[in-house]
């Protein structure tokens, strides 16, 4: 799950991005309205956490501008709790809001229930066979045991589960499980791909050569 | 509201008072007047008969005068032997019962009253006319058919006699109620008393009374009634004012009062009404914004603090990673002590509650130590300061006003260009020390210069993460104006900004 901070409080920024990134999530970060319109719109992010105060482009801005393009689902940050401010957001094509000062608890649930939404899953439990996925917890059980799956197997488990069915390209498993920073050394994700099928089954994930991998 | 604090009631209460005492002066004064035209003409009834008797008398043969006695003597008529002179008369009748009947005196008895002028003295008369006619010595000579010797002594007849005799029992009428007398005394020396009974007019003076009183009345209740429905009508619109400001007290502050008649006094009240109401609504707008911001203001700080440590405390981390997550919540919580000394520094100058620190000091000193405080700060911007600044001293604090100029030049180079300039000027004009910070930077929209001075204004709207609070100016601008100043601010966008400061030389005692 690849994830957008829009922030401008430094601060607040590098704690958010921290806290997602031992998530799980890979994460890009914008410390202003114009480079967050720019990264979201060149980018197929799984959400956004969007602050509403930005210098340059404002969240609403953001927001109506994004909404042109992508359906990407967008969590904002307001410190105004009134609620023509959340009635704002919402209209504006906002899919959830939290009220600053917040908690990182109440962040990560609303931010794994809109990408949920977006994927059409009304439950944190994905059963694909003999492996189940509980995303609300981020546990994978094998034959009901659950198995022991670093930060980026559980997001590639995930992302793949949650586009059960689809054929996923390695480009946007790239785009997805890694931030920009991360330099996208092709064999990388061969290596994860490796090491979940050692634990969940040779079978979890069929190669479509020249195309890229799915989950039945 | 008790009834008789109701300006209603006591408006109606006064009223009905006037009214009361209006009225009854016109029910007296029309009273008397009809008492004084019936008595009238009873008293031309009477002098009309007396005028009768006296021509009787006068046209009565002369002779029958001759057996007259003397003056101061009393009389020696034969129909009066055996009366008991001697003695009043009360005591007879007293000790003797009933009254005598009185023999008529014997000079008169051929007196008559003639046929012709019989009827002014008719026994069905209602009037009951009757008369006497007494000599000199008040010696009865005659007198009506309805006249007796009544039990006692009426005070219209002369009483005593001149040698000191007793004095003669008066015949009354021989009916009860209220009477009026006319006497007229003869050149002859008689005196004719004629009366009557004024029971009629009376009768009908008290039927003019009732009349009186009952179309008094009525007037007074149409009156009431009226003056009820204009009191209502009045008092009105301070009904409809105070019902509004029934509803403002109740909280809702956007209440107005509907000024119908805006000419009336009470128009002009209700309008001067809703101008205040005006100004408690923006005030009270204000305020709630001013709360909201600082609430607002404050959760970015809390949420920098919230998020670094739970992301700090979510898994064991090395020392330098608490490191930075303690320094991170420093900052944050710095922020909030700058925002709320704002905050508090902002609420005592609008209560007036601040105390500022007179003393005399150079403010040409004072700018160039903040010079030298902000010059870092312009050297990592690019922005040169120049200062143009004469030594003038100054009785005023001089703690806050340096607070003033750091905070002026600190925005000049924030919000300047890169590579700009900040010039500060520093001049006496006329009793004023005249301050200017001048920067090349954006400028400001002339839209927004009205606000520029308000609290949470931002020049950038969203520079939320410069921990600047947009309260600076609006400090400035507390400190000046306690110290009997003005700040002022012009700009040019794209040209830069001038912001003046105007302060009274010598210590304004009434600042």
């Amino acid at each position: 799950m690849r994830i957008l901070i829009v922030e401008d409080e430094p601060d607040l920024l590098a704690s958010l991005a921290q806290a997602l990134r031992e998530e799980g999530y890979a994460v890009d970060i914008a410390d202003n309205g114009d480079d967050g319109l720019f990264n979201a719109e060149g980018t197929d992010y799984d959400a956004i956490v969007l602050d509403v105060m930005l210098p340059g482009l404002d969240g609403w801005e953001l927001l109506k501008r994004l909404r042109k393009t992508k359906k990407t689902p967008v969590l904002m940050l307001t410190a105004r709790d009134q609620t023509r401010d959340r009635v704002k957001g919402l209209d504006t094509g906002a899919d959830d809001y939290v009220v600053k000062p917040f908690d990182l608890e109440e962040v990560f649930a609303r931010l794994r229930a809109i990408i949920r939404r977006s994927t059409n899953k009304t439950t944190n439990l994905i059963e694909l066979g003999e492996v189940k996925v509980d995303t609300a917890a981020r546990h994978v059980f094998y034959q009901d045991k659950p198995v022991e799956l670093t930060a980026r197997e559980y997001s590639l488990v995930e992302f793949m589960a949650l586009h059960r069915g689809e054929v996923v390209t390695r480009t946007q498993l790239y785009e997805h499980l890694f931030d920009e920073n991360e330099s996208s050394l092709s064999n990388l994700l061969d290596v994860h791909v490796s090491n979940v099928r050692k634990k969940l089954g040779a079978d979890f994930i069929a190669t479509r050569r020249g195309h890229g991998y799915c989950i039945e | 509201m008790k009834l008789y604090k109701s300006i209603k009631w006591r408006l109606q209460l006064w009223y009905g008072l006037i009214l009361v005492v209006v009225l009854a002066g016109f029910g007296v004064t029309a009273y008397q007047l009809d008492r004084n035209r019936l008595l009238r003409q009873v008293d031309n009834q009477l002098h009309q008969r007396v005028k009768v008797l006296a021509d009787d008398l006068h046209h009565r043969p002369r002779g029958q005068d001759a057996n007259r006695p003397p003056p101061g003597q009393p009389p020696h008529d034969p129909g009066f032997e055996g009366a008991p002179f001697d003695r009043p008369p009360q005591d007879q009748f007293q000790n003797d019962g009933p009254p005598p009947q009185p023999q008529r005196n014997r000079r008169l008895l051929d007196f008559h009253l003639p046929d012709e002028d019989a009827h002014y003295f008719e026994a069905g008369d209602p009037h009951s006319f009757y008369f006497s006619i007494n000599d000199r010595d008040d010696n009865l000579l005659a007198h009506s058919d309805n006249f007796e010797w009544a039990n006692s002594v009426t005070t219209q007849v002369k009483t005593a006699s001149v040698n000191g005799g007793p004095t003669l029992g008066t015949p009354t009428p021989n009916f009860e109620g209220p009477r009026r007398l006319v006497s007229e005394d003869l050149p002859s020396g008689d005196t004719i008393l004629v009366g009557c009974s004024i029971a009629p007019e009376m009768k009908e003076l008290r039927l003019t009374a009732l009349k009186l009183a009952g179309v008094g009345s009525i007037i007074l209740l149409l009156g009431l009634a009226g003056g009820g429905w204009l009191v209502s009508r009045a008092l009105k619109p301070i009904n409809d004012i105070s019902a509004t400001a029934v509803k403002i007290s109740a909280g809702d502050l956007s209440q107005r009062i509907n000024v119908a008649e805006a000419e009336s006094e009470l128009g002009q009240l209700a309008a001067v009404l809703n101008a205040t109401f005006a100004r408690l609504e923006t005030a009270f707008a204000q305020q709630k914004q001013f709360a909201s911001d600082a609430a607002h203001e404050l959760r970015t700080p809390v949420s920098v603090i919230l998020t670094q440590t739970q992301t700090a405390l979510n898994r064991e981390r090395d020392a330098a990673s608490y490191r930075l997550t303690v320094e991170a919540c420093q900052r944050a919580a710095q922020r909030m002590r700058k925002l709320i000394e704002s905050l508090l520094a902002l609420a005592r100058f609008d209560a007036g509650q601040e105390v500022l620190n007179r003393q005399p000091f150079d403010l040409a000193q004072t700018i160039a130590d903040s010079v030298e405080l902000v010059q870092p700060l312009a050297d990592e911007r690019g922005v040169k300061l120049t200062v143009s600044a004469a030594p003038l001293v100054l009785t005023a604090d001089a703690g806050r006003l340096a607070q003033v100029v750091t905070n002026l030049l600190t925005n000049a180079i924030q919000y300047n260009q890169p590579e700009g300039e900040v010039r500060v000027t520093l001049a006496a004009e006329g009793g004023l020390a005249v301050l200017t910070v001048t920067d090349t930077g954006q400028g400001i929209a002339a839209a927004d210069l009205p606000r520029v001075f308000g609290r949470f204004y931002r020049a950038d709207s969203s520079r939320t993460g410069a921990g600047n609070a947009g309260l600076g100016l609006a400090i400035c601008q507390a400190i000046v104006t306690a110290h009997g100043g003005t700040i002022e601010v012009a700009s040019t966008e794209n040209v830069g900004t001038t912001f003046t400061v105007r302060l009274p030389v010598a210590e304004d005692l009434s600042a």
